[in-house]
């Protein structure tokens, strides 16, 4: 009954944690089978502290360095490929824009257009896409600006 | 481990993109790391592999460290998770060292041995018993037998009570002790 108490006590008797006193003192020095974990047991903590201590192979730092140079410079070139579609979907926008612009000045798409043509209304075609000339005008200094912005961005990096 | 002013620095010279100052913090840390993480996991070839592992995670991390936490103790939870981690891949959770069919070989009676085959033979015995150990005891043994590694630290670092934390490391060395009854002699 009293061996699993001292049992219990043991571990932390070995690892000097505790000092056995009283009845556990007395119980270790009469009882063989409890004495005999007890010597077990600073035989472990004696291998445990004894363990060779693993040691970081040479140049780890230097590896461990590059490695996180390396993943560092992969993350630019993704930010860099993310740069390069968020300026792809600018670019996309503008001439969509355009487009829309176009079809609000009348211009009501080269398909419809080509009804006209075919009627034999191109003056009156011509004369409708006249007052539109500015929005061309101004999506195309758009859609250069944008392009030169890509331009750019790709040769500053 | 090293004073916790010049490691309040050293932390803040990280964070601000200073290349050197993580560089001293892997020289610093790189023989903790790898002792606790070569003496938890069981597949010893990729203990480089897992340290290095460690300190990219500690480098992704830096930005959210709050400096409430010793960047020791910070550092004891990065090993815990990935030791953790490693042992949750199914190839390793499988392997296991079996003490008892090694046992079944000639075995030298105790009076023709001597002391330092006993040592010998008993330190290689004591490996294979801790590598049967689970994943947070092998951490615990580990870690509790390193110079500079405090009980508070790593229940802190683990989560857990100091009480709970010395409790396994008794119930660990107890299955030790059974594991190792003929050597431990
Ligand atoms: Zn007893």
């Amino acid at each position: 009954m009293f061996c699993d108490e001292a049992l219990d006590l043991v571990e932390s008797i070995a690892d000097g944690e505790l000092t056995p006193e009283g009845r556990v003192a007395a119980h270790l020095a009469t009882c063989p089978n409890c004495a005999a974990a007890l010597d077990s047991a600073r035989r472990l903590e004696q291998a445990l502290r004894a363990r060779p201590v693993p040691r970081a192979p040479a140049r780890f730092t230097a590896r461990t360095m590059t490695i996180l140079r390396r993943r560092r410079w992969r993350s630019e070139q993704f930010l860099d490929v993310g740069f390069n579609l968020a300026l792809g979907v600018v670019a996309l926008a503008v001439v969509g824009g355009v487009v829309v612009l176009l079809n609000r000045a009348g211009v009501t798409s080269i398909g419809n257009g080509a009804m006209d043509v075919m009627s034999g209304g191109v003056m009156r075609l011509a004369r409708r896409a006249a007052p539109a000339v500015p929005v061309y005008a101004g999506a195309t200094a758009l859609l250069a600006a944008a392009l030169g912005i890509w331009w750019w961005a790709e040769k500053e990096i | 481990m090293f004073d916790p002013v010049h490691e309040r620095e050293l932390v803040e010279r990280c964070r601000r993109g200073d290349e050197g100052a993580f560089e001293e913090l892997v020289d610093r840390y790189k023989d903790l790391v790898f002792a606790l993480i070569a003496r938890t996991v069981q597949d010893k070839s990729r203990a480089e592999d897992l340290a290095q592992d460690v300190f990219l995670r500690i480098h992704r991390g830096l930005p959210y460290f709050r400096g409430e936490a010793r960047l020791s103790t910070w550092i004891y939870r990065i090993v815990a998770n990935v030791c953790v981690q490693n042992q949750a891949r199914p190839a390793l959770a499988t392997t296991t060292v079996s003490l008892d069919d090694e046992r079944t070989g000639e075995r030298h009676t105790p009076s023709a041995v001597d002391r330092g085959f006993r040592d010998f033979e008993l330190r290689d015995r004591l490996e294979k018993a801790v590598a049967r150990l689970p994943a947070n005891a092998r951490l615990l043994v580990a870690a509790h037998y390193l110079d500079g590694v405090r009980y508070e630290e790593l229940a802190e670092a683990l989560g857990l009570p100091l009480g709970t934390v010395k409790t396994q490391l008794y119930r660990a060395k107890q299955q030790l002790r059974r594991l190792l009854e003929t050597e431990l002699k």
